[in-house]
């Protein structure tokens, strides 16, 4: 907690800088008489300067196509090939509105088998936004990333670092990302942004923590989302999540997590300087007998700098035990550098160690290359 | 002392109902809450998601802005994908059904605008291309007259009742338009066919305006920062023409221009693209009258 504390002081320093403001008085130029009335008469007429023609792209009804490739590098000092390389994934996305009631994200990826090195098309995320709720509601229906805490509902290229926090794949795998219907309420306070999201769902295919729901047992979740303007530059951002479903054992597993991330993005200058804080702990509860309960948990840590326009560092910590071992002891440390040439594409390097009271140390460096081509939505805040 | 409250209270619940009876507008730039700012007068409530002296291409779509948007009555964009980046993940997730892109209350500024560098063909490779053309178009003060009629037609579309104060106010915009468009061209003519470099092309509206001539953009292609060989070129274009000023904004760091200015003598101006770019820009018109005196100090 002191650590903690310690962060979001130095953290709060960076917010503190605020935006230059310039002024400057100015001469005037005097124009003589045959100047000005040349003048006159040119704006006496209807047309002072060639105007340009209203031309405007032909419209369509096309929704928002786009293709992000992924390829990926690797040297891994624990598994039998060590170094590896590929498209590691294709994603395609049709995104749109409806109509004037609702919008449509689809999502479809084509991953590569790590074991068998086929490749396979699957739909990653695939759902209804309803536009027009009344009372600040807004219903989400089909198959979409879970609202749990800060990197489950980020696509994973969009996440500043190549491998996800231990803490994050020991408790959800590559993410909870399953079909239901989530319902999210902007909750009316005039302070603060709050929102309240509710999910019911059929509960995720090959997750540590959860299994697919079977009879009339569903995975249900619910977040939090608190977020504070502490200035112009710097953002606080506080969530609570709390989640419960099936597990391995055809019991309960029950897990409660906060997000906290803070944000300094000076207004004037945000293409050139940035700096993020975010970190994670999630508690589990999994029932694995009637008289067997593991309590465990995890936590990640990390910082993301923008140090020049192009430029990005994280480092990340992460402390983990496992949903059904919480003798497990794992560590890791990570280091990305993030070269991004444009919104489209970017390059990042990152190398990785984890430590275990379990199994022998582990060490990596990963390559990633991700670009896009067509339109691709924006990402959340 | 009972007196007195009752009469604070009443103060108070006055005061309330009047504040909620205005119109209420949220804009994505400081320019277009300006022109709104002038058409509706006491019968708007403005506020504007972009700082002036924030690159409008690149705003973070922070939650908070979502809590204006949900209580928004009217949402004003200045349109060809400028805010493509940030405002329909806003909007979306705004719940508000009386702003959303077809709705009464969705005003897009750039309707009925003539446009600029329309690209025939569209290619990544080029940069930052806008598809539909030039955003940048309320940096010609006669466009924004267009965008004042926008404004007002959107308006008077949530507030009938007072169209005829909002035609009021559009004409007299429109004459103080006409009034400083006479001023501004009379103290730019003398600089007409002034070869300039820009960082970023956005100013080809007000160049067209004013007769001044861009040679080249600081960034090799739109959004791209200035490399070194783009550089060599500048410097080499600045000697050739005798350049004396590049324009920048202030959302763009000056290290570059300086490199040229060291090596070539010619001033980096940093010029308002909008209303609160600088503390002196206060509204639309402050936004012309800063840029012509700035670009005239510059040339002498």
């Amino acid at each position: 907690m002191k650590y903690l504390i310690h962060a979001v002081l130095i953290t709060a320093c960076f917010s503190s800088i605020s935006a230059n403001v310039f002024s400057q008085t100015d001469s005037i130029a005097k124009p003589d008489s045959v100047l000005l009335k040349q003048i006159e008469k040119q704006l006496g007429s209807s047309q002072p300067v060639p105007q340009p023609v209203q031309v405007r792209t032909a419209p369509s009804t096309l929704p928002d196509i786009s293709v992000i490739g992924d390829f990926q590098a690797s040297y891994k000092n624990y598994v039998k090939r060590n170094l590896d390389a590929g498209i590691n994934e294709a994603e395609l996305s049709l995104q749109s509105v409806v109509d004037p009631y609702a919008r449509a994200d689809f999502f479809f990826t084509v991953g590569k088998d790590p074991v068998t090195g086929k490749f396979n098309f699957d739909l990653e995320e695939g759902y209804l936004t309803t536009l027009s709720l009344p009372a600040h509601l807004q219903l989400k229906v089909g198959k979409f990333r879970s609202a749990l805490g800060r990197i489950n509902p980020v696509h994973p290229h969009a996440l500043p670092f190549i491998s996800l926090p231990n803490a994050y794949s020991n408790y959800f795998g590559e993410g909870i990302n399953d079909e239901g219907a989530s319902v999210s309420w902007l909750i009316p306070n005039s302070l603060f942004y709050q929102e309240l999201v509710v999910q019911f769902t059929d509960g995720p295919i090959d997750n540590p923590s959860f299994s697919r729901s079977v009879g009339n047992t569903y995975f249900e979740l619910a977040h939090l989302k608190n977020f504070f303007d502490l200035s112009a530059n710097a953002t606080l951002e506080l969530g609570f999540s709390g989640m419960t479903g099936s597990n391995f054992f055809n019991l309960r597993t029950n897990i409660a997590a906060m997000d906290l991330t803070y944000k300094w993005k000076p207004v004037q200058f945000n293409t050139y300087q940035s700096f993020t804080w975010q970190s994670e702990v999630y508690f589990s509860n999994a029932n694995i007998s009637k008289e067997n309960i593991v309590n465990s948990f995890g936590m990640y840590s990390f910082i993301n700098f923008q140090f020049s326009k192009r430029m990005f560092f994280t480092g990340m910590y992460s402390f983990s035990n496992k949903p059904y071992s919480a003798s497990t002891r794992e560590n890791s440390y990570s280091a990305t550098i993030g070269w991004y040439a444009t919104e489209f594409q970017k390059i990042e390097i990152e190398g990785k160690t984890t430590s275990s009271n379990m199994e022998k140390e582990q060490n990596q460096i990963l390559l990633r290359w991700i670009f896009v081509i067509g339109t691709h939505g924006a990402h959340q805040y | 002392m009972r007196l007195k409250i009752v009469l604070i209270l009443i103060a108070f619940i006055a005061t309330t109902a009047a504040y909620a009876t205005k119109i209420n507008v949220v804009t994505t730039t400081a320019d277009l809450k300006s022109i709104t700012e002038f058409i509706g007068k006491d019968k708007v409530d403005v506020s504007s998601i972009a700082t002036g002296y924030q690159n409008p291409h690149f705003v973070d779509p922070k939650p908070s802005y979502i809590i204006k948007l949900s209580k928004a009555d009217m949402f004003v964009t200045v349109g060809l994908d400028l805010e493509t980046g940030w405002s329909p993940q806003l909007l979306s997730s705004s719940r508000n059904p009386n702003i959303q892109k077809g709705s009464n209350g969705y005003v897009d500024a750039s309707v009925g605008v003539g446009l600029l560098q329309v690209p025939s063909v569209i290619n990544r490779g080029e940069g930052d291309i806008h598809i539909y053309g030039n955003p940048h178009y309320w940096l010609d003060p006669v466009n924004g007259k267009q965008i004042a009629k926008n404004i007002c037609d959107g308006l008077e579309k949530i507030s009938p009742e007072n169209k005829t104060f909002f035609e009021e106010n559009l004409k007299a915009f429109d004459t103080k338009i006409d009034q400083k468009l006479k001023e501004w061209s009379i103290k730019m003519a003398p600089y007409k066919g002034v070869k300039i470099i820009a960082y970023h092309n956005e100013w080809c509206y007000f160049e067209q305006r004013f007769g001044l001539v861009i040679v080249d953009f600081m960034e090799p292609k739109p959004g791209i920062p200035p490399t070194p060989s783009q550089l060599v070129k500048i410097i080499s274009e600045v000697k050739s023409n005798t350049i004396k000023v590049i324009i920048s904004s202030p959302y763009f760091t000056t290290s570059s221009s300086d490199v040229v200015s060291k090596q070539t003598g010619a001033k980096t101006i940093v010029l308002g693209t909008s209303v609160g770019a600088f503390d002196n820009i206060k509204d639309y018109f402050d936004l012309f009258d800063y840029n012509i005196d700035k670009l005239i100090q510059g040339f002498n």
